[in-house]
């Protein structure tokens, strides 16, 4: 390796590290927000440090006002809405990837696919207002997790294609010349082998699903259904910004989604180290 | 192999958990839920009887404090569960009109801001109370009992609207009219006019304060600090027969004496600033004067954790202005049950109880805003509240409210962007008033309002 | 050798017609499904756009309607600004943030840690950004003003003067997503075949002929995707913008977003709003339409 490159590369760590910085300045005066009381929040110089580690906001967020079920309902709709949303999005991509589908009938599903995303909410989320309650789903989860799946599938199948495409259709064939059908060649190597695209696809689709507001908030009804969004929504009131626990709710809503790939870790780990299907 | 499996467990885990959360209700979200988290849904509901389950719509805030506090003790007295469902101010109006609009029955009393009951009342989406049983109260400002009246018992009524009987479908649950604050550490005096607002304002200014505060951000929040200032100066939006006048002479005087004269002693940014940011400049000692509305006066200005002003301030109803009166604003919350509610009597038997004059004494102690009257004059309340007899002063003169009409969002919308443009620089006080004035009367005209 | 795997086959195979049956056997159920699920709401959209409540049937009249206000105008020309300074930025932004996470750093673990980090401004209620920028912005109270004073600059109006506002706005959407458009192109850029861009280093190909050549034909249809997923969420920002300016100073940052909104739940007229919603689809079909014959969804 030479100098030049070596600069280079010192230079971009730098540069990829101003970005990130950049970029955490805005969550960690989320954070210390979180941290201060209501009088510090009204001092007339804004501090960067708080006084000291105050958790009065999260108690009030989380007990007091008992966010919590919200947050109970959110992993709920978003785990379940992440999950459908990937089996719809397989079972769409499938048949045109791996099978020989019409270019027109492909550029069809990718182009309607897309273009769910082109109609703002505000014209349908009354239609599926009306919808959800004709079908007596009103204020219930799973009116939430049939919408967001809808939502996410332009994404997804996007998404999920790109990686799908780029799987040598040799592999799978293989397979079947071994005997195997195609339910067990899809799930015994297309599956593992699209685990990157999987993990991937999670984590965007599960970020959009978890803090969606709009359909939540007119889909439901009681804190029943509500999700944290619906919740952290009536932090700002028509004369007041409960700044601190409006900060503690973004910090808990940043909290859970990484605490649950936390606990997925080694799944994470394993999918997330990219490039994997190359190194065959 | 190990993903697939995860995912498996992990939808086992979410099709349990969103069975068990429709069946059931989960940990219980607000205090008033938690009594009445029992009940499955609210649809059920109705089934219920004796004891039973009351859904409310409320908005979040100050404002529903009070029927916060109350709901344990209907509870106690009448066995009735309340469950309180809390939205802001824009989404409870958006939550409503959705709701309505399909006749879902989940809320058997709604709280609603008193410009959206010409909406409401328009489309015919709540119960006549008076069919219910509830009538006028002398202890209880009329003015309470016209603005849950429709049609409008006075000022214009709409054209669609006339020949409809007059029926009460709100009753007043937070008295509010918008008031004024001032220093009174620093002018001992209450400025008696909009004229001596300016000359001391100018005059705190000079000394190192902000001198009126304007709440100026754009749409609602400009509207609902200038409308007093256009009532005062004798400026208004529509005249008796839906004519706009909000380019008239007056009216004009009263946006420039906003966007100029008032602005010249006003924080750095008002066209920024919100209901939050005035109540912090106030509370900090960093400001003399401005209008204010009761539901905020607690948050804040008067908040012992945060207040350095607690004993300096002076709550005043709105000065006199070029009208020579002083006009207040109305920005009563009122309690209505949605025509779809399949408890009506139910519902309606609540409005009473919460009116009797034992439950509003309640209800203030705990941070409720009383209508009534006797409530509001007595002394062993106005230690803790020392703007309540102001309001019950106010209630009296009339305030004002705000036109009648369905139409209302959008003409608020229309002045306050244009307000907002000309306290930022954008355009002058006279532009801002004739293309206001060219925008609402378009929309009356298309409406049908005007010819 | 995988591409044309695929088109080999298509021509190849014996059994042709069982396959190309077993591919609709396959897709019809579920797509059936969901296409019939997003078409209803899409239908009850468009018949809401073509009637007036109890009026009934109005033909065009709700389109003539929205058409017929200049501030529609005015919020188009708004958002375009807002879009022109948002999208290339985001979208720049994001390439060359995954070019340079995916060429420079090879820990694994650091990878993971990146990619898991840049969902963290995605996850946040949308309510809760702004709040935060309102914190950041405004002009007394505000960090950045507080800084800017402190190493002896100007205090600046970030929230009521027109381009200040417009651009304050504008960099909260920058800040939640360009980290998105990095998810979406970095997964992407593992895709790319190793031997290729191996190939690609023994001839020497410069860094940006190897990106040129080698990783943008991969990203292309990605490229499409995430340009066309920011265009559409530009159309629907709300809540930040609602917290820091209201759509102030004037109209400057009343984006077509708060204004369908306003026209929808305000002045609650439905019909008026699916009416824009139609007209923004149709926008966007057509812009679609010709950006996707310059960038095509498909490499082959």
């Amino acid at each position: 390796m030479n100098r030049g490159r070596r600069s280079t590369r010192i230079a971009t760590y730098l540069l990829l590290l101003g970005i990130g910085l950049i970029f955490a300045f805005p969550l960690y005066y989320l954070i210390v927000t979180s941290f201060k009381t209501k009088s510090e929040l009204f001092a007339a110089v804004p501090s960067l440090v708080p006084q000291a580690l105050n958790p009065a906001a999260y108690e009030s967020v989380l007990f007091t006002r008992g966010y919590t079920g919200l947050l109970f309902n959110s992993i709920v709709v978003g785990l379940s809405a992440t999950i459908l949303a990937i089996a719809v999005a397989f079972a769409i991509c499938y048949p045109i990837t791996r099978l020989p589908a019409s270019r027109r009938l492909r550029a069809f599903v990718l182009n309607w696919a897309l273009s769910l995303r082109f109609l703002p909410p505000i014209a349908v989320v009354i239609p599926y207002f009306t919808i959800i309650r004709t079908v007596g789903l009103y204020n219930q989860l799973p009116a939430l997790i049939v919408v967001y799946t809808i939502f996410n599938l332009p994404l997804a199948i996007w998404m999920l294609r790109g990686f799908l495409d780029e799987i040598p259709l040799e592999i799978e064939q293989a397979a079947l010349v071994d005997g195997a059908s195609r339910w067990q060649a899809f799930r015994h190597v297309l599956l593992p082998l699209s685990r990157t695209a999987i993990l991937a696809v999670v984590i965007i689709v599960f970020a959009f699903d978890w803090a969606e507001f709009l359909f939540a908030f007119i889909l439901t009804a009681t804190p029943q259904a509500q999700t944290f969004p619906v919740g952290v929504q009536g932090l700002v009131t028509q004369f007041e910004i409960i700044w601190n626990e409006m900060a503690a709710g973004g910090v808990i809503a940043i909290v859970i989604p990484l605490t649950l790939m936390l606990i997925a870790r080694r799944h994470v780990m394993t999918g997330l180290t990219f490039g994997v299907i190359r190194e065959k | 192999m190990r993903l697939g499996r995860l995912m498996a467990l992990l939808s086992a885990v979410a099709l349990i958990g969103s069975a068990c959360s429709s069946a059931a209700s989960p940990a219980a979200s607000t205090p008033a839920s938690a009594a009445a988290s029992a009940a499955a849904s609210a649809a059920a509901s109705a089934a219920a009887s004796g004891g039973g389950k009351l859904t409310i719509a409320a908005v979040q805030g100050g404002e529903d404090a009070g029927l916060k506090a109350l709901a344990p003790m209907y509870k106690a007295a009448k066995g009735v569960d309340l469950q309180i469902v809390e939205a802001p101010y824009d989404n409870l109006y958006s939550k409503l009109v959705s709701t309505f609009q399909a006749n879902d029955s989940t809320y058997d009393l709604v709280m609603m801001d008193d410009p959206w009951m010409p909406k409401f009342g328009t489309d015919g989406s709540l119960s006549d109370l008076g069919a219910l049983g509830i009538s006028r109260d002398p202890d209880i400002a009329d003015v309470v009992w016209d603005v849950g009246t429709w049609p409008p018992p006075r000022g214009p009524v709409p054209p669609s609207e006339k020949a409809k009987p007059k029926q009460l479908l709100g009753v007043t649950i937070v008295g509010n009219v918008e008031m004024f604050m001032y220093r009174k550490d620093l002018t001992p005096n209450a400025p008696a006019s909009y004229d001596e607002v300016l000359a001391n304002a100018k005059a705190q200014k000079a000394a190192g304060l902000t001198g009126y505060i304007i709440r100026g951000k754009a749409t609602n929040p400009v509207v609902a600090d200038f409308l007093p200032i256009l009532w005062s100066q004798g400026g208004d939006v529509f005249d008796e027969n839906w004519n706009t006048t909000i380019d008239n002479d007056a009216s004009k005087a009263a946006i420039n004496f906003l966007v100029n004269d008032l602005k010249a002693t006003a924080q750095s940014d008002p066209g920024s600033t919100d209901a939050a940011d005035r109540d912090k400049i106030m509370a900090n000692g960093q400001g003399y004067e401005s209008s204010v509305w009761p539901g905020e006066i607690n948050t804040a200005v008067l908040d012992p954790a945060v207040t350095k002003v607690k004993d300096k301030v002076a709550f005043i109803p709105i000065p006199k202005g070029k009208s020579g009166k002083g006009v207040g604003m109305m920005g009563n919350w009122m309690l209505g049950i949605p025509k779809a509610s399949k408890n009506q009597q139910a519902a309606a038997d609540f409005i009473k109880w919460m009116l009797q004059a034992d439950t509003q004494k309640t209800y203030a102690q705990n941070n409720g805003i009383p209508s009534r009257t006797s409530v509001l004059t007595d002394a062993s309340l106005t230690a803790a509240n020392p703007y309540f007899p102001v309001l019950a002063e106010a209630l009296k003169s009339p305030p004002n409210w705000r036109p009648r009409t369905d139409q209302w969002n959008a003409v608020e919308t229309i002045l306050g962007t244009e307000l907002n443009k000309a306290l930022t620089g954008g355009q002058t006080g006279d532009q801002a008033a004739t293309n206001a004035a060219t925008q609402i009367r378009a929309l009356m005209k298309s409406k049908g309002y005007t010819q | 050798m995988t591409l044309g795997g695929r088109v080999g086959m298509r021509t190849g195979w014996s059994r042709r017609t069982r396959q190309e049956q077993l591919v609709y056997k396959l897709l019809l159920p579920v797509f059936g499904t969901v296409f019939v699920l997003a078409t209803i709401p899409f239908v009850m959209a468009v018949i809401e756009a073509l009637t007036a409540g109890p009026r009934g049937f109005v033909g065009l009249a709700n389109f003539e309607t929205a058409l017929g206000n200049p501030l529609l105008f005015e919020s188009i020309k708004q958002t375009a600004f807002y879009a022109a300074i948002a999208l290339p930025t985001e979208i720049l932004g994001g390439l060359g943030i995954a070019l340079l996470v995916h060429r420079v750093i090879r820990s694994p673990g650091l990878r993971a840690a990146i990619y898991v980090a840049a969902m963290i401004p995605i996850v946040i209620p949308q309510i809760a950004v702004g709040v935060v920028f309102r914190l950041v912005y405004q002009p007394d109270y505000g960090i950045l003003n507080v800084l800017l004073g402190r190493t002896g600059h100007d205090q600046l109006l970030w929230l009521s003067s027109p381009p200040l506002a417009m651009i304050a706005t504008a960099s909260v959407d920058i800040w939640q997503w360009t980290p998105f458009v990095y998810l979406v192109l970095f997964a992407g850029l593992q895709t790319v075949p190793s031997e290729s861009v191996e190939a690609a280093q023994v001839d020497g190909a410069s860094t940006w002929s190897q990106f040129r050549h080698i990783e943008l034909p991969y990203l292309r249809p990605l490229l499409l995707l995430v340009l066309f997923f920011r265009l559409a969420d530009v159309i629907r920002v709300f809540d930040h913008v609602y917290v820091l300016t209201g759509g102030g100073p004037g109209t400057t940052t009343q984006y077509l977003s708060l204004y369908i909104y306003r026209i929808g739940f305000q002045f609650t007229d439905l019909s008026q709003a699916s009416a824009l919603a139609v007209l923004v689809m149709a926008a966007m079909t057509i812009f679609y339409t010709i950006v996707s014959r310059f960038l095509p969804a498909d490499r082959g």
